[in-house]
């Protein structure tokens, strides 16, 4: 009886193992066919960018003091996901050393956005994503994109606080983007909606006056509406000159100092940005090289408010503030010599101005920056060099920085 | 608030003023670029051009949706142009 049972139990699992097998290849014979005959509509790359860099503090004479240190690292993988033709989502996640982590980097969603393209002229974005105001922050900050071992100088080295993020960094919000041919030319275009900025009322929390912005609750019921106007008059599009408006309502709705000596109960103080950006690309056979020239103007003026001069006392001040950047590149990229066509020399020279009666504020600070590239392959170069900056105190920090970066 | 609405009222002008240029038809030598040219041109404006082998084609679909977003300055037959220059590489 039991060598019949066995039998029979055996005959069962022949008979579900050769069914199971049946329906794989089966599965297998579809799966090839759909394969061969359509390549898929979603399409999944998992990509990035990394950097290791030093840098070495000439102007210190202090003897006790660190010099030089290996102090910039980071890696950014990045998401690129396309659902269909028209639908595609894209983020970024970034992991850095900012000196404040304990562990020594520091984790931080750079972009997490969905898009839809409604038309050739139109696509729509929600969700967090790069602020398109200016065309540094969209387009040339990835690391293995900048040609220089860091950023230009901005607002928040030094002056503000690192996390104000005045003309760089993210928005929360919608978007609407696209292009319209005109001719040989073209018109870009990008309107976003978003979270507005805060304005800082009292210094136990950051200077006085201080806007931020990334803001991923906001303070108030008014959003920050701004864009981003571009022209691209040639057709082989070597030329784009943009320009940039952000405003929004900074003060929250609680903080009644800001409508002190106000006529008007609830008054509103709007921040207002502006910038203008230019980039040129050009070769030059007759040079064998090529050449490049960006640069970007930014400004912020904040509307007239009372601040905390200390516990009892305010005071007020013209809240204005510019920053710029002007960089020329030259690459001899189509000469012979395989070592001078990887090099690249570049220059920068970089500025910007605080308000200079408030508390934080005064003159400008400056800083030229002379690069040296050499690039490794198209998407690894090794990154050197010198910065002279002028301190508003009259004082000069003399640095050079080397950064190792490689992306996409 | 005067000046919010001036500013939009300027961006959708400068559209519609676009649009109706848009009637002038994009000339014949810059609508039949191929895909090779607009990768040598387009791509060198913020970083160097990328081999077309690199990338397999699945891939080259992503970054194209990806760098017509964030560059936002190619119509969409140009970036699908020179996606299938890359992709014919494979």
């Amino acid at each position: 009886m039991k060598k019949v049972t066995a039998g029979f139990g055996l005959c069962i699992l022949l008979l579900i193992t050769s069914t199971t097998s049946a329906q794989d290849s089966t599965q297998t014979e579809l799966n090839m066919k759909a394969l061969s005959g359509n390549p898929g509509s979603t399409h999944l790359l998992l990509s990035g960018v990394t950097w290791f860099g030093l840098q070495a503090n000439l102007s210190d004479t202090v003897k006790t003091n660190v010099k030089n240190t290996f102090n910039d690292f980071g890696f950014s993988p990045m998401f690129l996901w396309k659902l269909s033709d028209k639908v595609f989502f894209e983020s970024e996640i970034e992991i850095k050393n900012d000196g404040s982590a304990e562990n020594g980097a520091a984790f931080d969603l750079e972009f997490a956005k969905l898009s839809y393209t409604a038309n050739d002229y139109l696509t729509i974005g929600a969700g967090k994503m790069l602020s398109p105001f200016g065309a540094y922050n969209e387009k040339w900050e990835p690391n293995h994109i900048e040609r220089f071992p860091n950023a230009p100088l901005r607002p928040d080295d030094n002056i503000l606080p690192d996390d104000s993020h005045l003309f760089w960094g993210a928005i929360m919000g919608i978007d609407a983007r696209g292009k319209i041919p005109m001719g040989s030319s073209k018109l870009t275009y990008v309107i976003y909606i978003s979270n507005g900025p805060t304005l800082s009322k009292d210094a136990n929390d950051r200077p006085t006056g201080v806007i931020q912005y990334e803001n991923w609750n906001d303070n108030n019921n008014n959003k920050e509406i701004g864009g981003r106007i571009g022209l691209l008059p040639f057709s082989n599009n070597c030329l784009e000159v943009g320009f940039s408006y952000k405003h929004g309502i900074a003060n929250s709705l609680t903080d009644t100092l800001f409508n002190q000596n106000r006529e008007v109960s609830n008054y509103n103080i709007g921040a207002t940005a502006l910038a203008y950006d230019l980039n040129f690309v050009k070769s030059v056979p007759d040079l064998k090289s090529i050449i490049g020239i960006r640069g970007q103007y930014s400004s912020l003026k904040v509307d007239q408010a009372n601040y905390y001069l200390n516990d009892s006392a305010t005071y007020t001040f013209d809240n204005n503030l510019t920053s710029y950047f002007a960089q020329f590149s030259f690459r001899p990229a189509m000469v012979e010599n395989c070592f001078f066509k990887n090099l690249e020399f570049l220059i920068r020279f970089n500025s910007v101005t605080p308000p200079k009666d408030a508390l934080w504020g005064g003159k400008a600070t400056t800083r030229l920056d002379i690069g040296l590239d050499y690039w490794l392959s198209w998407r690894t170069g090794l990154r050197l060099a010198y910065e002279m900056t002028s301190n508003p105190d009259g004082s000069k920090t003399n640095m050079i920085i080397a950064r190792l970066a490689t992306g996409l | 608030m005067k000046r919010i609405i001036v500013i939009i009222a300027l961006i959708f002008a400068a559209i519609t003023a676009t649009t109706i240029f848009n009637g002038c038809a994009v000339p014949a030598s810059i609508a039949s670029k191929s895909g090779a040219q607009l990768w040598a041109e387009n791509c060198l404006r913020c970083h160097n051009s990328p081999p077309p082998n690199d990338y397999s084609d699945g891939e080259w679909a992503a970054i194209g949706a990806h760098m017509k977003l964030r560059t936002n300055t190619m119509t969409d037959t140009e970036i699908n142009k020179v996606v299938e220059f890359l992709q014919s590489a494979n």
